[in-house]
């Protein structure tokens, strides 16, 4: 054999074996990390509630799948909770050290920043759409919704369409948030979107958010209560603007007592997006990686759209036609996320400063005694 | 005669002075491991920038007018609550104990009491909603049947008036059960034979009931002011983003999702701590004017 | 003497109705689950998950445990500082204010903190460790009430002079404490066991951080999506608790047979 034929068929074999082992590499790569999360036997996750986003089906589907038990800490828990529970955590390595974090968008660079997680790219690391996601791989978006209203419609019989809608005097003393503006990412964002048809810069929107807001309050139309299912239910507060899931999942558990409507705004549609990360203290990295691995799945990202989520990878999973055609129908029409706007981080970070310190001196100021 | 403080004639051997130290060594040892430290252990962020320099920057920003303003909207919250929660859970005690009322009403009210006491955050808030909102249960029986539209009338429960009226619902049976045991010590004979030496009854509680109960008084006032700093549950829920108390504030800044400054929020907590402390010792030299005044 | 008669009446009548009609409008609440009609659908629902006998047993065991350990905490302390070191009386006070103003997170991240598998004292790290690193929080979150109960009614007996007519008889201090003091402020004690049981069966945050299966963290799991579930269970809590407070009340008064109260 000539020596150009024998280097050239080493290198094939070579090549060939390289191949080979990558994707045999895939596999056992994927078994290795389901050995090494048994081993390890829990998993010690925060805030997350059953009925968001059905991580309620997701929880379970993991520990029946791997057998592994699952410690549920603080199911109310913001992501501020999240995060100072990883810090409080950095010594101790029982089951109330969390793990893994599930936080809005704007905490992923702060955790990078202050050394609290660590990267995983999982296997479908690819399919993530390049704004979301760390490009070390430090956190990732898992899934968006859109801020909708949750309209009782025993008690409002005409739903509001828009923003602008809320501000009619037949919605006096009908409309709420989700808790308070300064403390919760599903109020400060409704107050953006409200501010959002006017166009301009964050905090430029921001304002024209709150002085929206301030309208309401005086005219009366704003409830400062905080909403929820329970609050729509019994009529006090019968139009909510929440994430649309939330809205989906609370017209779901109300089985039609009191019917609810979930109207996505014709303008002002902000789009929110959360991340995952890992704890760098996490004391069970494996299976931290192996929920990781769960939830990117095309099960675990469907499981996502269950709860009306739509997951991080909803483009590429309707492209290669994974999406049941039964769940899309459960949905709202893809039209009225045509507009959605993801304010991107440093939009967010900007627009909260604005909304958390103007809050009191623009609307909260009357003090009715 | 009733003056159960220290003998000023007499001085203890120093011996029963260790055995007293020794008494109370358990509890400071249990406050000082399970309370103080590792409340500290936190507390210091108050201190510490993000970068865990040692800075008085966090406390000096307790100084903006916004964050001064909730301090005092707090205080107020706290003291009207504490006052009337004082007042009427007094009342109640004294009726269930001295009114002549039925033997049975005693332990009912005490053990509702103590469920009650702790009624409090987003059912607590619920429930008032479910009340005296605008679809409230009373306030549709006001309109259906007396016609009396209650929020025409200038009431509105997501208000300051309103959340110092839900707060009642703890603070009320707070009073009741911390003061009852004080009251059961009130001896029957005592207001007898006041009653036989010619006493009125503004002498009795003048000067034999009230320096028996009045530090107690006091001190459960004071109970039930902090009691009431320091829930946030309740006001998140009815009036979160309209009433801009501290224990939100600090909500926002360690829990929440919007802002994240953890250290502006232990420098928050440690005013709530100072501002309890100067409380207290005002509530020491009121209680202290009181008693030498009854000598 | 009847003016008085009707003011009791009247003071318990109206407060009777300011406490009565937030529960009876949660419980009208509760009971519309189903469109239409009452039902008690809301209710079946919320006992159908199991959890709930043994998150409530565990809280309730909790309960007790800490009732107990914090009355032989505060007790002694009431007396010697009543008795013989009333110049502490304003530190020992301010001490047990704080747990009101003290974030309960805050709490519970310095337990993790200090308490962690990795230090001296590990009690995370194990779960009867954390059992009773819950327990010892519960402590300190009931000492401001159970502090203030017991100061209350041991100030109105005549402390120093039982003492000394005990010391004359020879009891050393175990029985003044056990024989003397505790049967005396026993309605004390009650009042304060009330205010803790309620506190721990309520209590979340330091459950929930720890990662311990008691009925706090139940509640939260029914869901903020609900609507009538959460009533229905908020009614369940209150009088299930109610009624063990009964059953404390009940087994305080069987155990005394020393009044020296009306």
């Amino acid at each position: 054999m000539s020596k150009v034929a024998l280097l050239s068929s080493v290198a094939a074999l070579a090549a060939g074996a390289l191949l080979s082992s990558a994707t045999l590499s895939r596999a056992d790569d994927m078994a290795a990390l389901v050995d090494a999360a048994k081993k390890e036997g829990q998993l010690t996750v925060i805030a997350l509630p059953h009925d968001w986003c059905d991580y309620g089906d997701l929880i379970s589907s993991f520990k029946a799948k791997y057998g592994l038990t699952i410690n549920e800490l603080n199911p109310d828990g913001g992501s501020g909770d999240e995060v100072e529970a990883i810090k409080a955590n950095k010594d101790n390595k029982g089951p109330q050290a969390p793990d893994v974090i599930d936080v809005g968008l704007g905490f992923g660079p702060s955790a990078k920043a202050d050394k609290l997680i660590q990267p995983y790219k999982v296997a479908t690391w690819a399919s993530i759409p390049d704004d979301a996601k760390d490009a070390d791989g430090y956190w990732y978006g898992d899934y968006y919704g859109v801020l909708a209203f949750a309209v009782n419609t025993d008690v409002v019989k005409n739903a509001p369409a828009d923003w602008s809608d809320l501000a009619k005097p037949e919605y006096k003393g009908a409309f709420a948030v989700v808790g308070d503006p300064r403390t919760a990412n599903q109020a400060a964002m409704a107050v953006y979107a409200s501010g959002m048809a006017g166009g301009g810069d964050a905090v430029g929107i921001a304002k024209k958010g709150l002085e929206f807001f301030a309208s309401l309050n005086k005219s009366g139309n704003f409830v400062p209560v905080t909403g929820g299912a329970a609050t729509i239910a019994q009529g006090t507060t019968p139009i909510v603007a929440m994430w649309d899931y939330n809205a989906m999942a609370a017209r779901d558990n109300l089985k039609g007592n009191p019917k609810i409507d979930v109207v996505v705004p014709k303008s002002g549609v902000v789009a929110g997006v959360y991340v995952q990360a890992i704890s760098a203290y996490a004391p069970h990295p494996a299976a931290a990686k192996l929920w990781m691995e769960h939830l990117y799945s095309d099960e675990g990202q469907i499981g996502w759209l269950k709860g009306y989520c739509h997951p991080i990878r909803f483009n590429d999973l309707a492209a290669k036609g994974k999406v049941p055609a039964d769940l899309l129908a459960k949905l709202p029409p893809a039209a009225d996320y045509a507009q959605a706007k993801f304010p991107s981080l440093a939009d967010q970070k900007a627009a909260k400063e604005t909304i958390a310190k103007d809050w009191d001196s623009t609307v909260g100021a009357t003090v009715a005694k | 005669m009733l003056d159960v403080t220290a003998d000023p004639v007499r001085r203890p051997p120093p011996a029963r002075k260790i055995a007293a130290w020794a008494g109370v060594a358990p509890f400071f040892l249990f406050a000082a491991m399970f309370l103080i430290v590792p409340t500290f252990s936190l507390m210091v962020g108050a201190f510490q920038n993000r970068d865990g320099e040692f800075t008085f920057d966090n406390i000096l920003r307790l100084t903006q007018p916004s964050i001064l303003h909730s301090y005092a909207l707090s205080l107020e919250v706290s003291a009207a609550s504490a006052f009337f929660g004082a007042l009427i859970g007094f009342a109640l005690a004294a009726a269930v104990i001295f009114g002549g009322l039925p033997r049975w009403m005693r332990p009912v009210l005490m053990t509702f009491s103590g469920v009650a006491s702790n009624f409090a955050g987003v059912p607590l808030a619920f429930a008032f909603v479910a009340t005296l909102g605008r679809m409230g249960l009373v306030t549709l029986l006001l309109r259906n049947v007396f016609d009396f539209n209650l929020y025409t009338s200038g009431f509105n429960l997501f208000t300051f008036t309103g959340l110092t009226l839900t707060y009642l619902y703890f603070q009320i049976p707070l009073m009741a059960l911390v003061i009852a045991p004080a009251l059961d010590g009130m001896k029957q004979e005592w207001r007898e034979a006041a009653e036989i030496l010619g006493a009125s009854r503004w002498q009795y509680w003048r000067y034999i009931a009230w320096p028996i109960l009045g530090p107690s008084c006091f001190g459960a006032s004071l109970l039930l002011f902090a009691n009431a700093f320091g829930a946030i549950a309740t006001a998140y829920s009815l009036t979160g983003p309209s009433l801009n108390i501290v224990p939100i504030l600090l909500f926002a800044q360690i829990r929440g999702d919007v802002l994240h400054d953890p250290n502006l929020g232990f420098a928050l907590a440690f005013g709530m701590l100072l501002i309890t402390g100067v409380s207290n010792f005002a509530y020491l030299a009121l209680r202290a004017r009181s008693e030498k005044w009854m000598r | 003497m009847n003016g008085r008669l009707i003011a009791s009446w009247s003071v318990v009548a109206l407060c009777g109705i300011y406490f009565l009609a937030p529960l009876i409008a949660t419980f009208e609440f509760s009971l519309r689950l189903l469109r239409g009609h009452y039902s008690f659908e809301a209710y079946r629902l919320v006992f159908a998950s199991g959890d709930f006998q043994s998150a409530f047993l565990f809280s309730a065991i909790i309960g007790v445990v800490t009732i107990i350990v914090g009355a032989l905490i505060v007790t002694p302390t009431a007396y010697w500082v009543q008795l013989r070191l009333p110049a502490l009386r304003g530190i020992v006070e301010y001490i047990t204010l704080l747990p009101l103003v003290v974030p309960a997170i805050v709490l519970v991240f310095g337990y993790i903190k200090l308490y962690g598998s990795n230090s001296i004292l590990p009690l995370t790290a194990t779960p009867f460790g954390s059992d009773i690193l819950l327990m010892l929080g519960y402590v300190a979150l009931g000492l401001p009430y159970l502090y203030r109960a017991i100061d209350a009614g041991m100030r109105s007996i005549d402390v120093k002079t039982l003492s000394e007519a005990a010391q004359i008889q020879g009891a050393g201090f175990p029985t003044i404490l056990f024989r003397i003091i505790i049967p005396n402020i026993r309605s004390s004690i009650l009042s304060g066991a009330f205010l803790t049981f309620a506190i721990v069966i309520g209590e979340f945050t330091l459950a929930s951080l720890l990662d311990r299966p008691a009925f706090g963290p139940y509640l939260q799991l029914v869901g903020a999506s609900r609507a009538y579930e959460p009533a229905a269970l908020a009614v369940v809590a209150f009088l299930i608790t109610w009624g063990c407070m009964g059953i404390i009340q009940w087994l305080g008064n069987s155990g005394s047979n020393f009044s020296a109260k009306r």
